[in-house]
């Protein structure tokens, strides 16, 4: 059994217990709530989080890097939801992921995603030119869909009402999405625009729990946009994206940003309920199950719009049981998803998560997270459910009446 | 005979609001009583029986036994089924306007509008209100005194059942940072009952602290902890399995350190209590301010002068606390009202400490001649008690001082006496520890001593004790203030009164460290130069051995019954209980009183107080001085001794439960009427038939028997009162007696000759009779009819029924 001292000094401790601030997870009461809710359920291997939070509490870095458990958690907040001291274990997790001591349990690929995007401004280090050659190429392809000469993907145009900030997988292997985005921008009858400085929603700098980089990567996003002098925002469907972007930008970047920040879906409901959009719900004649992205849904109450939207373009929502505040993770939060060796685990993670989405019975489920939709349909393959997974928007948009 | 004019309200006709009106109406004072039920009795009415083979002591059905009393009360004029609509304050007291528009003055309230226990439906997680199985303590009441709980195990003789404590108490996010008090108590009778009922049943008992306080409870867990798993850490989630049905709760697994899932057939929320929503109508009528958990428990709330609170109102409390609540604030009331007659007691009280001090200065504060038999704190005192007759209103005692023997007479004792405080150590360690109290003394008084690191150990040497609990963190967080460091190694935390939970958040707060251990041996205790180093398996971290280092190791006092224990019960003529503190389990008595009327203890000598306990208890025995009458002449006893057929064998003495026959002055046995309980054992006991009673001779009772019905012999304070709401069918026939203990072999052979087809026996379950022994006797009555040769083992039976055991009753005459 490994021993160990108690250390009120280490850098861990005093990240987390801000005592002046009334800000401590010395709170802790130990009451177990969190180790019973879990997203790993009873999987092999995963995190207790009631072990994390005593680590954490007592200085114990050291044993707590060496757990394994930082990176196995999802950062779902799932553990914390209700727990009776209002600790979060996402901040815990995260703080303890940026300790230097730490740094050498950062996946390979986060920490290139991390290097590309501060250094090429893009994670996945699209060059500026490559980004224009994509979306002119895109934009033709749009042109023959809508069938109007006259419309386009606009990009770096200063003084349009909205800009959509994609993410970097419609950029990438999921170009159809971003084409279906364009769509909406086209029927909503505003002006919009890409830019050549906004291909990320991502904020990878949250993942390692690093806040100059989280800050830099936000700041990213936000001064361009300003000098582009946008009304607002759209933030491609992306969990953490919305998260830190929408949820928590203030508090990251220290201020107001001189724009509003919605979600795709927030924008596109928005406009159907002014009358402006209007949607075939016949396109899809079946059910549709929801998917809550943690990030979105738990962690910034971002429950309703996308529901409402898809109420809105198929026969109904069903819903996952459990969901809402206690949503089980789809199994690849917290930057397992960005990791390219963790397709083993994140079957592991995300089992639970697959048996909900085989209970429904259901052969449709949606969800307003690129990452939650890629782990989501993998899971449907690995376990031979035969669900079609799809975003929100991308429904919406098979269904807009032009 | 009124004493006054209406002039009281008590809103609420639960446990405290008829406690309350008990006491106004002993002392003939009229008041009114609103229920906004149809029956007196409030939430302890519809709690179940947890007896097991034994009385739990839970209390619930004294709340029964004490509905029956009050309606009984001229002096209650009840306002049931109604509510009070306004209260418009005058210059001198207030108008009331109940809700059917009857409308009264009066210059004084007691709210006693009790509390409704939290619904489980805010915290989706545990899916009440869609899994059946998922059910409250409330709800799981309801299933026992129905006796349906069969209903949710499928047949199962073995069913998996799940206790979670604290569901809507200990949680700041949910605005309700308090322990609900009960819930663990609750919980712990409950898995008791169920185990009794199932034995075969797997019981896990899920909890954040189990709060184990008071001798009762002690016991209790003691039983409990070799029957039941009791898990420290409550699970927040529950989910159905589609297939089996079962509920499936995740838990730590220590061995694995993963996380595993376990299947119950049944999950029982340990609900909490908030205040009821007529208290906080109430609250609004009288412009009084709750604190911000809607209670009047903490110095937030402020109360109008007029104005009293009780019970469950007042936070949190136990059925017996909220009697004594009841009793205080109305004789608090009395008080201001200047109706409590002064009257010359003489009261004695015992004990050689701090606790026989207080009690007496309280005492002698209130006008009565108050004489301390021990030294108290003055070691000048040398009286010493020798032998003690008579009773209630004029013991005799007889006592020695200064060399010299005399006499005092006096109406009331009161044993206060010292237990044991010895200070734990270990003997495998050299250096010295220090004592909690010491320790505590040292940071109070020469702060700049204070070591720099320091760890309490509680829970290692023996139970902790509520005392220590709280001395422990109000300590650590002094030394906190200090800027040293302190921690406080524990199995549990016990977080009793209002303020238990806040203080300890504060330590956490304030960085005070916490340490559990599971059992003794995952501690190891070492020397380390001129401190110490502890080797700590803690049981939040399985896989960590910590090693933590301190200067100063402070251990709690342990407290055990004091030598004189046994002696002060002799003199008192009581027993002790099983660990040999002073008065014995006995529900009815509690917390203060004995069976012997005027006999009354305080403080540690018979269960776990702290400073706040004893000035409540020293409060009700002060009511009931006020309002208990010691110097009245003799009530109807209904039992009688003739002295031409007495042998003076003075059996009749020995056995008198409430120690009220005596010697007279003729060396006669006589009966104190004002002692006398009318349980009538003396009766069915004297060996020359001497001792008659009026209306239950042997042919008196057999005489009541109709042939070819079944007869119940049923105890008034229990049985009988079950009966209470029944309509019995034409073949039986109940004759209410006022003990169990009453029925001897021959009574029951009486009614058997009469013609009746069977004879049952019933009353109070063992350990809860008002007479101690009157179950027990009871029972060994039937025994004896049974072991007669030839006896039909279907005609006589035995069966204990509390008043709360409805159903049970009727599942018995059903088989008639």
């Amino acid at each position: 059994m490994n021993t160990a001292t108690i250390n009120k000094k280490s850098d861990l401790y005093k990240m987390l217990n801000q005592f002046e601030l009334g800000d401590n997870i010395s709170e802790c009461l130990t009451c177990g709530a969190c180790n019973s809710r879990c997203t790993w359920f009873d999987g092999e291997g995963g995190p207790l989080p009631r072990q994390i939070i005593r680590m954490a509490a007592l200085g114990l870095d050291e044993q707590l890097v060496n757990s394994n458990m930082l990176w196995d958690c999802l950062l779902c907040n799932r553990c914390t939801q209700g727990c009776p001291m209002g600790i979060t274990m996402d901040k815990v997790v995260r703080k303890a992921r940026s300790l230097v001591i730490a740094d050498d349990n950062i996946p390979k690929d986060i920490k290139t995603g991390i290097k590309n995007r501060i250094e090429l401004g893009d994670v996945n280090a699209l060059t500026k030119e490559e980004f224009v050659e994509t979306v002119e190429w895109v934009s033709e392809e749009f042109v023959d869909e809508v069938d109007d000469p006259k419309a386009e993907i606009p990009h770096d145009i200063k003084g349009t009402k909205l800009l959509y900030l994609p993410n970097p997988r419609e950029l990438g292997i999921n170009l159809l999405h971003l084409t279906a985005m364009a769509k909406l921008f086209y029927a909503t009858k505003e002006t919009w625009t890409l830019s050549a400085h906004h291909t990320d929603v991502t904020n990878w700098g949250y993942f390692v729990g690093n806040d100059d980089i989280t800050k830099k990567m936000a700041l990213m996003v936000v001064e361009p946009a300003e000098e582009l002098g946008v009304e607002t925002l759209v933030l491609s469907e992306c969990g953490h994206g919305y998260h830190a972007l929408k949820y928590l930008l203030e508090d990251i970047i220290g201020r107001k940003p001189g724009f509003e920040v919605v979600s795709m879906p927030e924008l596109i409901l928005r406009y159907a309920k002014k009358g402006l959009l209007k949607f075939d719900p016949g396109v899809h004649p079946y059910k549709v199950a929801y998917h809550d992205p943690c990030n979105i849904g738990r962690k910034s109450g971002g429950y309703d719009a996308p529901r409402e939207l898809l109420s809105m373009v198929c026969e109904g929502v069903v819903e996952l049981i459990p969901s809402r505040e206690d949503g089980v993770c789809c199994g690849g939060g917290g930057g397992i998803l960005q990791d390219s060796t963790s397709k083993n685990k994140r079957m592991i993670t995300g089992k639970p998560k697959a048996d909900q989405m085989k209970a429904t019975g259901l052969p449709h489920l949606a969800t307003a997270c690129l990452s939650c939709h890629r782990q989501l349909s993998e899971l449907s393959n690995h376990f031979k459910l035969g669900i079609k997974v799809d975003t929100v928007a991308s429904l919406t948009s098979e269904s807009l009446i032009l | 005979m009124k004493k006054t004019t209406l002039n009281i309200l008590i809103i609420g006709g639960g446990v405290a609001g008829m406690a309350a009106a008990q006491t106004f109406a002993d002392q003939d004072v009229a008041i009114h009583l609103v229920e906004k039920e149809s029956v007196l009795g409030g939430h302890a009415a519809m709690w179940a029986c947890m007896a097991t083979d034994t009385c739990q002591n839970c209390g619930a059905c004294l709340s029964i036994e004490m509905a029956d009393q009050v309606q009984k009360q001229e002096n209650v004029i009840s306002h049931l089924d109604t509510i009070v609509e306004a209260i418009n304050k005058k210059d001198q007291g207030y108008e009331v306007i109940l809700e059917d528009k009857e409308t009264f003055s009066v210059e004084k309230i007691i709210m006693a509008t009790g509390f409704s226990p939290f619904n489980p439906v805010q915290i989706n997680s545990f899916h009440y209100d869609e899994y059946k199985n998922v059910i409250t303590t409330a709800d799981l009441n309801t299933i026992l005194q129905e006796e349906t709980l069969s209903g949710y195990f499928n047949g199962k003789p073995d069913p998996k059942i799940a206790f979670i404590q604290c569901v809507g108490s200990r949680n700041r996010e949910l605005g309700k940072d308090y322990c609900s008090q009960v819930c663990c108590k609750i919980s712990m009778r409950h898995a008791g009952k169920l185990t009794h009922l199932y034995p075969e049943s797997d019981i896990t008992l899920f909890h954040m602290d189990l709060q184990v306080i008071g001798k009762e409870i002690r016991s209790l867990f003691n039983t409990l902890s070799k029957n039941i798993a009791l898990v420290q850490g409550v699970p927040a989630e529950i989910l159905e399995d589609n297939q089996t049905k079962m509920l499936n709760i995740v838990v730590e697994d220590k061995e694995t350190l993963s996380r595993v899932s376990r299947a119950f057939d049944l999950i029982v929320l340990s609900v909490g209590m908030q205040p009821s929503p007529t208290l906080e109508t109430t609250a609004g009528i009288l412009d009084l301010k709750s604190n911000s958990w809607g209670f009047f428990n903490t110095d937030q709330a402020a109360l109008s002068r007029d104005v009293v609170i009780a019970g469950c109102a007042n936070g949190p409390k136990d059925i017996l606390t909220s009697k004594q609540e009841g009793r205080i604030a109305a004789a608090k009331i009395m008080d201001d009202l200047g109706l409590n007659e002064k009257k010359e007691l003489n009261i004695a009280v015992f004990g050689e400490g701090i606790q026989a001090d207080r009690t007496a200065r309280i005492i002698s504060s209130k006008g009565y001649h108050t004489y301390l038999f021990g030294p108290g704190t003055d070691p000048e005192n040398d009286r010493r008690i020798i032998s003690i007759s008579g009773t209630a209103g004029s013991f005799s005692l007889y006592y020695e001082s200064k060399n010299k023997k005399q006499y005092l007479t006096c109406a009331a004792i009161i044993a206060a006496v010292e237990p044991e405080q010895s200070l734990n150590r270990l003997d495998s360690l050299t250096n010295p520890s220090l004592s909690l109290d010491a320790f505590s003394q040292m940071v109070e008084e020469t702060p700049d001593t204070c070591p720099d690191t320091s760890i309490i150990m509680l829970d290692y040497f023996g139970p902790e004790f509520k005392y220590s609990a709280r001395l422990a963190l109000k300590t650590a967080v002094k030394v906190k203030a200090l800027g040293k460091n302190i921690s406080i190694i524990m199995n549990k935390m016990l977080v009793h009164g209002a303020m238990g939970q806040r203080i300890y958040d504060t330590a956490r707060q304030q960085g005070v460290n916490f340490f559990r251990f599971e059992a003794c041996e995952d501690l190891k205790l070492e020397d380390s130069g001129n401190g110490f180093l502890i080797k700590l398996k803690e049981a939040t971290l399985p896989s960590i051995e910590l090693n933590l280092n301190c200067d100063c190791l402070v251990l709690p006092p342990n407290l055990t019954p004091a030598a004189g224990f046994k002696d002060t019960a002799a003199l008192l003529r009581q027993s002790l209980d099983r660990e040999g503190f002073l008065q014995s389990a006995n529900i009815r008595h509690r917390l203060t009183r004995s069976p012997r009327k005027g006999i009354f203890f305080a403080g540690t000598c018979h269960d776990e107080t702290d400073k706040d306990d004893l000035n409540n208890e020293i409060n009700e025995i002060l009511s009931e001085f006020a309002t208990e009458s010691f110097d009245l002449p003799a009530v109807e006893t209904g039992v009688e001794i003739n002295q031409e057929m007495c042998a003076q064998c003075l059996t009749c003495i020995r056995i008198c439960p409430h120690s009220a026959i005596v010697m007279n002055q003729k060396n006669r046995p006589q009966i104190v009427a004002d002692s006398c309980f009318s349980c009538h054992l003396c009766v069915s006991n004297c060996p020359a038939y001497a001792i008659e009673s009026k209306t239950l001779a042997n042919d008196q009772i057999a005489q009541k028997v109709e042939k070819n019905k079944m007869v119940i012999l049923a105890c008034e304070r229990s049985s009988a009162l079950a009966a209470g709401r029944l309509t019995l069918p034409d073949n039986i026939t109940l004759i209410p007696i006022p003990c169990a203990c009453r029925i001897s072999s021959d009574v029951i052979l009486k009614a058997l000759l009469n013609g009746a087809s069977k004879v049952i026996v019933a009353g109070c379950h063992e350990d809860n009779c008002r007479s101690l022994e009157g179950s027990n006797i009871a029972d060994a009555s039937v025994r004896k009819v049974l072991s007669i040769p030839g006896m039909d083992a279907a005609k006589v039976a035995w069966e204990p029924i509390a008043a709360n055991e409805t159903r049970k009753l009727e599942n018995i005459i059903s088989k008639a």
